[in-house]
């Protein structure tokens, strides 16, 4: 036990100096106070975005051992829902209320995907479980199915968001540079998000039977505890959270057809970064690639003028630390 | 002598007809469509066309999809490790012969042969360097650590000029005998053969000692590592030939689809495809991958055209084919938990077990009868 808190302490220190070493460097190169502060906050942004799609996807592996590669379509699933709630026409005429419609299309994002979830879980999955390969294909192979229907319906054509309402408009000034408000608004509902998840897998019951499921489900079964309704509940947490993360990203990124792969590749190096099956690991990591990701997209803009280097970025952070800590940051050896 | 010819036919009775089958195919398509198997020349930019053609350039579509697959089962389905980066071999391929063809200062056929060799050089040191840093990472921290690597690649090309960014380019020149488009059937015959002689080497390989070490590092890495096999190095070896093998695949791939080299060769799809095509076809078998590939393009093409006429409405299939092949992934996945080739490999030996008892059942029933 000695060694193991011995060992989150390197952990924390290495974390904590990396997120040091990028905000010095991040102040030192755009030497404008107004300009870091943007960058930071978009760091966190992208984290906090980042983490809406990894915590599922981090808790659904650890408990049940499944790469859900369809984790990218519910997030972007979520961000056509959003959309569409905000700027149906026939909505707006019952609603006049931008803020209402708001809330109603994170509500409806958030629906959605737990019913996609739950349906996909159920009817799916379950029957697969003695087959862990087989449902990475399955995920796939429903990633594929829910990105042609979105196509089907939507079309191929990125949707950007047009109306807008008071958090997206309103802004305030740091440093004499204007900020949106939206941005905050994101950090503080993820923020929200992670420590609700986490004091829900650490003060309940149902998060006992969760963890105890993450280190060995099959025991859990052995105590009588029906786990297979556990995976499900957490199955359709995961999707709804996704999906949510897509409804709250559609203000700022729009909605795409491209979205939820991008951002699935870089939760699953999100996932391993922080350490299979630690939650905390994943929270942690998602800062740290999109305060990353942020200053290096800065940084690349400014000097070397070759923003590639900001889209690799995840990439890198995961080879460099996985070369360091062959099971991520706070991953225990398996 | 003549009894081990006869073993080895009744053993392999159904690879040599499928054989056959595809070296004649292209003349019997010709044949009957009165295209001939060389195709009609058209313009006088030296394209063929016909029928035959037609069938040839799916076929090797096949093959090397094939090739790319079984390369992926020798690491994924024989030695157990599954790596999400395979594209990143395939791609360099593609882009080494790309680039010889295109910017060197070599003659077509020496550029050529210097891409071919450069190419299967630079992927097998590639793959031999990704093995050596990233194998000690187990299960899925391999994985997406490979899926890193090929991915951070694969951005840097898109945005990287000298190679055309994010359209890629197209080489102009390329040995003629073996141009898809001017000389179709010898490229059918030169993809048919590798295919074949990468299916006979994996063969020779697992059967060797080398692949018995293998499949053990597969059912137990630890209990081979006790035994005193050093695994490390045998699944250096397993991922840098399977490296090697999928480049070749990549430079076929780039000569066919239009000589054109364009970064999402060394996409995740790349990945993905053979994945799915051993998975589908079946995992650790040795006609799994090339049943799987040959099926996922089969259903592709066919979806891809299919034209559904209900009374006045066409429907058009086409439009919608991934949907249906996102929905066949489920099917097969549901239905053929093994893979076709396992299931059926299955299904075999359970009949044959049933006629073995049913066999020895009368035998008792007749001995207790006397």
């Amino acid at each position: 036990m000695n060694t193991m808190t011995e060992e989150r302490k390197v952990t924390l220190v290495i974390v904590a100096g990396i997120t040091l070493a990028l905000l010095v460097f991040s102040f030192v190169t755009t030497g404008d106070a107004g300009d870091f502060a943007i960058t930071i906050m978009s760091g966190l942004f992208q984290g906090m975005l980042l983490f809406l799609v990894a915590s599922g996807l981090s808790i659904v592996f650890g408990l049940m051992d499944i790469l859900n590669f369809a984790q990218g379509a519910f997030f972007m699933i979520g961000a056509y829902i959003g959309y569409e709630i905000h700027h149906a026409t026939g909505l707006i005429d019952i609603i006049p209320d931008p803020n209402i419609r708001f809330v109603l299309s994170l509500i409806g994002a958030t629906m959605i995907g737990a019913i996609m979830g739950w349906i996909l879980e159920r009817v799916l999955l379950r029957p697969l479980y003695v087959r862990p390969l087989f449902q990475l294909v399955l995920t796939f192979g429903v990633a594929l199915v829910m990105l042609e229907i979105v196509k089907s319906i939507w079309g191929v054509r990125p949707r950007n968001w047009t109306d807008t309402f008071s958090i997206l408009e309103s802004s305030f000034t740091v440093f004499g540079q204007p900020f949106t408000l939206y941005r905050p608004f994101v950090v503080v509902v993820g923020i929200a998000l992670i420590i609700s998840i986490a004091l829900l897998l650490n003060r309940t019951r149902i998060g006992i039977i969760i963890r105890a499921g993450v280190e060995d489900a099959e025991m859990v079964e052995a105590l009588g505890i029906n786990v297979r309704a556990v995976f499900t509940l957490v199955f359709t947490l995961g999707s709804a959270v996704a999906a949510l993360g897509g409804g709250v990203a559609a203000p700022f990124l729009g909605a795409s057809l491209e979205m939820g792969n991008a951002f699935l590749l870089a939760a699953i190096a999100v996932v391993v970064l922080g350490g299979l099956g630690s939650y905390e690991g994943t929270a942690i990591a998602s800062i740290l690639v999109g305060l990353s990701v942020a200053v290096v997209a800065k940084f690349a803009t400014q000097y070397i003028n070759q923003p590639v280097w900001a889209s690799i970025t995840p990439m890198l952070v995961l080879i460099i630390i996985l070369l360091i800590r062959p099971s991520g940051l706070f991953g225990k050896e398996r | 002598m003549t009894n081990l010819l006869r073993k080895t036919l009744q053993n392999n009775w159904i690879y040599l007809a499928i054989l056959v089958a595809l070296i004649v195919l292209p003349h019997a398509i010709g044949w009957f469509t009165g295209d001939g198997p060389f195709g009609m020349q058209v313009g006088r930019r030296f394209m063929v066309i016909g029928q035959s053609v037609t069938w040839q350039g799916r076929l090797s579509q096949i093959f090397i999809f094939a090739i790319l697959a079984m390369s992926y089962n020798i690491i994924f389905g024989f030695t157990g490790v599954i790596s999400f980066g395979h594209a990143l071999f395939f791609g360099i391929g593609g882009y080494m012969l790309g680039v010889m063809l295109q910017f060197s200062d070599l003659g077509v056929n020496e550029a050529m042969i210097f891409g071919v060799v450069g190419g299967l050089i630079l992927s097998g040191i590639a793959s031999f360097a990704m093995g050596l840093v990233s194998l000690r990472l187990r299960g899925v921290y391999f994985a997406v650590f490979t899926l890193a690597v090929a991915e951070a690649v694969y951005i840097y090309f898109t945005r990287y000029r000298p190679t055309g960014a994010e359209d890629g380019f197209t080489f102009s020149d390329m040995p003629t005998f073996i141009e898809p488009t001017r000389n179709p059937l010898n490229f059918y015959y030169i993809s048919l053969i590798l295919c074949v002689l990468v299916f006979l080497f994996i063969r020779r390989l697992m059967y060797s000692p080398t692949g018995a070490i293998m499949l053990a590092i597969r059912e137990n890495e630890e209990r081979a590592k006790s035994i005193g096999y050093d695994t490390l190095r045998y699944k250096l070896f397993a991922i840098t030939v399977a490296g090697m093998i999928a480049s070749l695949a990549g430079m076929l791939h780039v000569m066919l689809n239009s000589k054109r080299v364009g970064p999402e060769i060394l996409g995740v799809n790349f990945t993905v495809e053979p994945l799915l095509m051993t998975i589908i076809g079946g995992v650790g078998t040795f006609l799994g991958p090339v049943i799987g590939a040959a099926g996922l393009r089969v259903s592709e093409s066919t979806l891809r055209e299919l034209v559904i006429t209900i009374g006045d409405n066409r429907i058009n299939v086409g439009d919608s084919w991934e949907i249906i092949l996102g929905f066949l992934f489920i099917i097969v996945v549901m239905v053929f938990p093994q893979g076709v080739v396992g299931t059926w490999m299955r299904w075999r030996a359970t009949r044959q077990a049933k006629r073995l008892n049913a066999a020895i059942s009368s035998q008792k029933a007749t001995a207790s009868g006397d």
